[in-house]
């Protein structure tokens, strides 16, 4: 819409092509505005004190807090599982599990 | 996709593709595999220096002097030279160029030792941002050297260590720090780290990790002091308190497990034998009751527990010694503990290794692996995070962005491929566990980020030569460099030692691999173990 697309000056293959393009007029500007979506809940709005900062301390270090925290914290559970597999993400898992000394 | 090879071809690809998200350095990298040192020139007439290695930023190499005592600093540069006939390509190449000077040009030459002192020619560390280096000096080793002073019995001493920072630029010495009737492990820069400006030296005799920080006017400037103390006033605070404790009372003194606090120093009585332990190793043994106590509802359990897993082993705990730190990020330590006898011995292989990660703000020990033991935290959690991590291990630091680029089990699928096929192919878990984190914690600096090591470029043997700078047995085969991918064609050998081969296969002999991180220069130094002169080839792209 605007006079970067003015194609009509271009050179091209066939001098008719483009020739029915009229450019925009820059003194009087284009009268459409772009249309503009609302949300129709709020249930997506982040909460009003959120700030978003990156974690200071790097993936490996927060590995070794949470399982340093999870040995720490007193257990009121089942006391035979010590490992927090189950809660973090741990993309090859399977490949961790299936780790087991070869007989 | 198929990727055309034709260096022509991938010359107008960079100018109309761009590469994918996040991967223009790889794409940059991939040209090496076009332009590779594939001749070699035999025999280099060379000063008789033993060649160290080139910086990681490229600009400068190098050497010590044969007697061990100067410090000779080159520039790299290359070979020019004019030649009049027409198919100058395939003409032999000029006398010249079997000199060194003609590839390499001297800076200066800077006495470092003094008389009975030795510059110790394994040890190197590379500040890049403001080219500084560190280099180390050292007397000779006393054997059998007295326990005095809260030395540790069994561990060496020497009498003056010294390590020197200095301008490369110039060959300036800006600043020193010695230290003296020590033991810090010298070899391969072992005993000290550098993570940005912030270097950690291990005493191993007085069981220190000194923290020292580098500042850009090119002092050392020491930080903390971590071993004996955590925090910087705890000395301060115990002298203090333990003028008002003698006064008061004379308890007996006994072998209490530990103090349980968290955050307080334990009061220290100012006995001749101390009873109570201090510093880290309170840190490490309180880490460790805290996490059998955790383990257990039940009290007797609890105690039980800790009867079976502490105080059975309790003695063994308190005797572990530092052996080896790292930097994580500048807070945290990765500590390798182990005993006496495992610190002085060259083959740490029979000896168990213990791992801590420390926190030297909160002086909070965050994590502790012993050797594979079904009972308890145990390494085979630390080498799964190292498998799955190894890069963070790695430090990676924004002065040294090249760092990302070194292949690892984590950054590349060939090398992933290797680890795991070993790990397959292992008799016994628990000893491929011990074999994998006997590298842990990493030796600074020790790999080299030339581009011709990158697994995903080039496949050669690992035996032969790696971006591990240490010396391989030398073999007169010269070592090939494949292609990875297709055409998987052999780009260039290297060769070290004389060009006809050794003829003489009684003596043993070593290589080392000298390679330039951007250009395709490298140079292979082929030595026997007799002080005979080093032959030198350099191996370039003519």
């Amino acid at each position: 819409m605007g006079s970067s697309w003015d194609v009509g000056n271009w050179p091209s293959f066939d001098p008719h092509n483009f020739s029915q393009l009229r450019p925009n007029d820059p003194s009087a500007p284009s009268k459409k505005t772009p249309i503009t979506y609302h949300p129709t809940h709020e249930r997506t709005l982040p909460p009003p004190d959120q700030v978003i900062s990156s974690e200071a301390k790097n993936i490996l270090l927060r590995q070794f807090y949470q399982r340093g925290d999870e040995k720490l914290r007193p257990k009121r559970a089942a006391p035979e599982n010590l490992s927090p597999e189950q809660e973090c993400k741990h993309p090859r898992a399977s490949f961790a599990s299936s780790s087991e000394p070869p007989k | 996709m198929f990727r055309r090879h034709n260096i022509t071809a991938r010359i107008f690809e960079r100018q109309i593709h761009t590469p994918a998200p996040g991967t223009s350095i790889h794409r940059a990298r991939r040209f090496y595999e076009n332009i590779v040192p594939a001749s070699t020139i035999y025999e280099v007439e060379c000063p008789d220096n033993s060649f160290r290695k080139f910086t990681e930023d490229g600009k400068y190499l190098i050497s010590f002097s044969r007697n061990h005592q100067d410090l000779i600093v080159y520039r790299p540069t290359w070979l020019s030279f004019s030649c009049k006939q027409e198919d100058c390509d395939n003409q032999p190449l000029p006398p010249k160029a079997k000199k060194f000077e003609s590839f390499f040009t001297q800076l200066y030459s800077v006495p470092l030792a003094s008389a009975n002192e030795l510059i110790c020619k394994d040890f190197f560390l590379y500040a890049e941002t403001n080219q500084f280096g560190l280099f180390a000096t050292s007397t000779a080793q006393i054997y059998d050297a007295p326990a005095t002073g809260g030395a540790i019995q069994g561990v060496p001493s020497i009498e003056k260590i010294t390590f020197h920072l200095l301008r490369l630029e110039d060959g300036v010495v800006l600043d020193e720090r010695v230290f003296r009737n020590d033991y810090i492990n010298l070899a391969h820069s072992m005993g000290v780290f550098l993570f940005d400006d912030l270097l950690a030296i291990v005493s191993l005799r007085y069981q220190r990790i000194h923290i020292l920080q580098i500042r850009d006017s090119g002092s050392l400037v020491d930080l903390r002091a971590i071993g004996e103390f955590c925090r910087e006033d705890d000395e301060l605070f115990l002298n203090s308190s333990a003028q008002a404790l003698s006064s008061v009372d004379k308890r007996a003194p006994h072998h209490t497990p530990v103090n349980n606090a968290v955050n307080g120093s334990p009061l220290e009585q100012p006995a001749q034998e101390n009873p109570f332990l201090s510093g880290i190793k309170q840190r490490l043994l309180s880490f460790i009751v805290r996490g059998i106590q955790n383990e257990e509802k039940d009290e007797t359990m609890r105690i039980q527990s800790l009867k079976k897993k502490f105080y059975f082993h309790f003695q063994d705990y308190v005797d572990l010694i530092i052996w080896k730190v790292q930097f994580l990020d500048r807070h945290h330590l990765l500590i390798k503990f182990g005993s006496v006898d495992g610190a002085v011995s060259r083959n740490a292989d029979n000896h168990p290794a213990f791992f801590a990660v420390y926190n030297m703000e909160s002086t909070e020990i965050i994590a502790f692996y012993q050797p594979f033991n079904i009972l308890q935290m145990s390494s085979d959690e630390l080498y799964l995070l190292f498998e799955q991590y190894c890069d963070h291990f790695h430090v990676p630091s924004k002065s040294s962005p090249y760092m990302n680029f070194i292949s690892s089990h984590s950054n590349n699928i060939h090398a992933l491929e290797q680890l795991r096929s070993s790990k397959n192919k292992a008799t016994s878990f628990p000893l491929f566990i011990k074999k994998v984190l006997v590298s842990l914690p990493f030796n600074c600096q020790s790999q080299s980020p030339s581009p011709y090591f990158d697994q995903s470029l080039f496949r050669f043997d690992e035996k032969l030569i790696s971006a591990a700078d240490r010396h391989r047995q030398s073999t007169d085969h010269p070592i090939k460099f494949i292609l990875r991918r297709p055409p998987h064609t052999l780009k260039f050998k290297i060769k070290p030692g004389p060009e006809a081969g050794i003829t003489d296969c009684r003596t043993k002999r070593i290589s080392s691999f000298l390679f330039h991180p951007i250009l395709p220069l490298a140079l292979s130094v082929q030595q026997t173990l007799f002080l005979q002169p080093a032959v030198v080839n350099i191996h370039f792209r003519r």
